[in-house]
């Protein structure tokens, strides 16, 4: 990242979100919620992978390192998983990735993992609004 | 315990069980030892055994790999739980090696060492375990110090010396009982406690010290990778200059990859030329599979790696 970047977020100026949406659920639930016109902030940079399980957590923690202010992995529902099982690996990981970051001192509020299925067009927008906001009244990740 | 170490290696020796041996020599000075593979009978009068034999063996184990024939191996209860990990993990198989247990009675601390007798490490001629003390030499004389002051951190809380079958043990391995007069976990929970703010300043300081020498990956049991995360061109995951952003990856994508596998041989906080608290990170990691997974690593060969499987009931409150 240029470090001009780096000097966004908190403090009433723009957060950068990255987040990794599944393609069977979550991705199809941004689409609906496109479609829909749904209002929601611009502030995510979606990146569509096959499965949430498909996001190693290296790519949370460098996302973080590097200067990103939040990171929101959105998967199926538990149990609803295009791969059988792919989200219920993402759900541990998620479980002992957070515990990791609280104890390095990283807002828990940073890293999100969200259940959102193809259909829950509007829940997807109301995560994003959601953490949005959250990350808007932490200060700059790495200023 | 040093003859019989000898007598049984001479023995395996002449069996032609063995190729050689792995086991702790004297190093460049009398207050150093260092691990040596030794062959023949004159190699096998080097081995020794003494409280300051740290180094976790262990993971020279993986290069009989390569062998036709078994290797020999000296282990401590506390790092044999490294290798039940390897075999876990399969890296090697139990037929390569052999296994000898030492019954360790406790390790010496050399930064504790400096620091109770106040000479520096140079000075001191050798260290003997005398029960419920050490009997260090310093020059012409020999001082009694208690344990309590040298152990290092990690024999405080020695246990499961007896998770893995030997091949044949030195004596009877029985875990050290020391009274340590604070939890396991207790510098974890100090840090947990702070609040947010001075836990990031503090592990950022601690991050930005990192020169990045990767002596803790090298030294690490299970950085068996032959080409590491870290080393990948395709794609990059690090930037080569020791800055702080990098540094944080580096260690984070350390903790993750021990996640549930480190099994608190405290070897990478002993090698860090920067004097990091690397344990304290990585015990944080034990205590999380623990309470977390039930999990704890080392113990038992028909379990499966915490990250690597999940259960249906696993918690989701903050999902």
């Amino acid at each position: 990242m240029a470090p001009e970047d780096n000097e966004r977020g908190g403090d009433g100026s723009e957060p950068k979100i990255l987040v990794f949406a599944c393609n069977w659920c979550a991705y199809a639930g941004a689409d609906l919620a496109g479609v829909s016109r749904l209002q929601m902030p611009s502030n995510c940079r979606v990146i569509r992978v096959m499965c949430s399980a498909r996001v190693k957590p290296e790519f949370v923690i460098t996302a973080l390192s590097k200067g990103l202010d939040g990171v929101l992995i959105l998967g199926c529902h538990p149990g609803d998983c295009h791969y059988s099982e792919g989200n219920y690996f993402t759900r541990r990981r998620g479980l002992f990735l957070r515990g990791l970051l609280e104890y390095l001192g990283i807002e828990p509020e940073r890293f999100q993992v969200k259940w959102v299925s193809a259909s829950e067009g509007a829940k997807f927008a109301e995560i994003v609004k959601e953490v949005t906001e959250k990350i808007k009244a932490l200060s700059a990740n790495r200023p | 315990m040093q003859d019989k170490l000898r007598d049984i290696v001479n023995k395996l020796q002449a069996e032609g069980a063995i190729e050689y041996f792995i086991g702790y020599c004297p190093g460049a000075g009398p207050h150093l030892v260092v691990p040596c593979f030794v062959a023949g009978e004159d190699e096998v009068e080097r081995l020794v055994w003494n409280p300051l034999c740290l180094h976790n063996l262990s993971k020279y184990i993986l290069q009989a790999r390569d062998l036709e024939g078994k290797v020999g191996l000296l282990v401590k209860g506390c790092d044999a739980r490294a290798i039940v990990e390897l075999l876990k993990q399969r890296q090697i198989e139990r037929e390569k090696m052999v296994v000898i247990g030492v019954p360790c009675q406790g390790q010496v601390d050399p930064a504790k060492l400096e620091k109770v007798l106040g000479v520096p490490m140079e000075k001191v001629k050798g260290v003997e375990d005398a029960g419920d003390a050490f009997l260090v030499s310093v020059g012409e004389e020999k001082q009694k110090v208690p344990k309590e002051q040298l152990l290092r951190e990690k024999c405080f809380y020695c246990k499961h010396p007896t998770s893995f079958e030997y091949d044949s043990t030195l004596g009877e391995m029985i875990p050290l009982s020391m009274d340590a007069d604070r939890g396991e976990f207790a510098l974890v929970e100090e840090l947990e406690q702070l609040p947010l703010e001075e836990r990031r300043a503090f592990w950022q300081k601690q991050f930005a010290r990192c020169i990045r020498c990767n002596a803790c990956r090298e030294v690490c049991y299970a950085c068996y990778c032959t080409e590491c995360i870290f080393d990948k061109k395709t794609p990059r995951w690090l930037d080569k200059p020791p800055l702080l952003p990098e540094n944080e990856i580096y260690h984070l994508i350390r903790v993750l990859h021990l996640a549930g596998r480190c099994i608190d041989c405290g070897e990478c906080e002993r090698v860090c030329p920067m004097r990091i608290p690397l344990s304290r990170l990585y015990k944080k990691v034990q205590k999380d599979v623990a309470e977390l997974f039930n999990y704890e690593a080392g113990m038992e060969l028909d379990e499966v790696l915490p990250l690597v499987t999940f259960e249906l009931d696993d918690q989701d409150s903050f999902m």
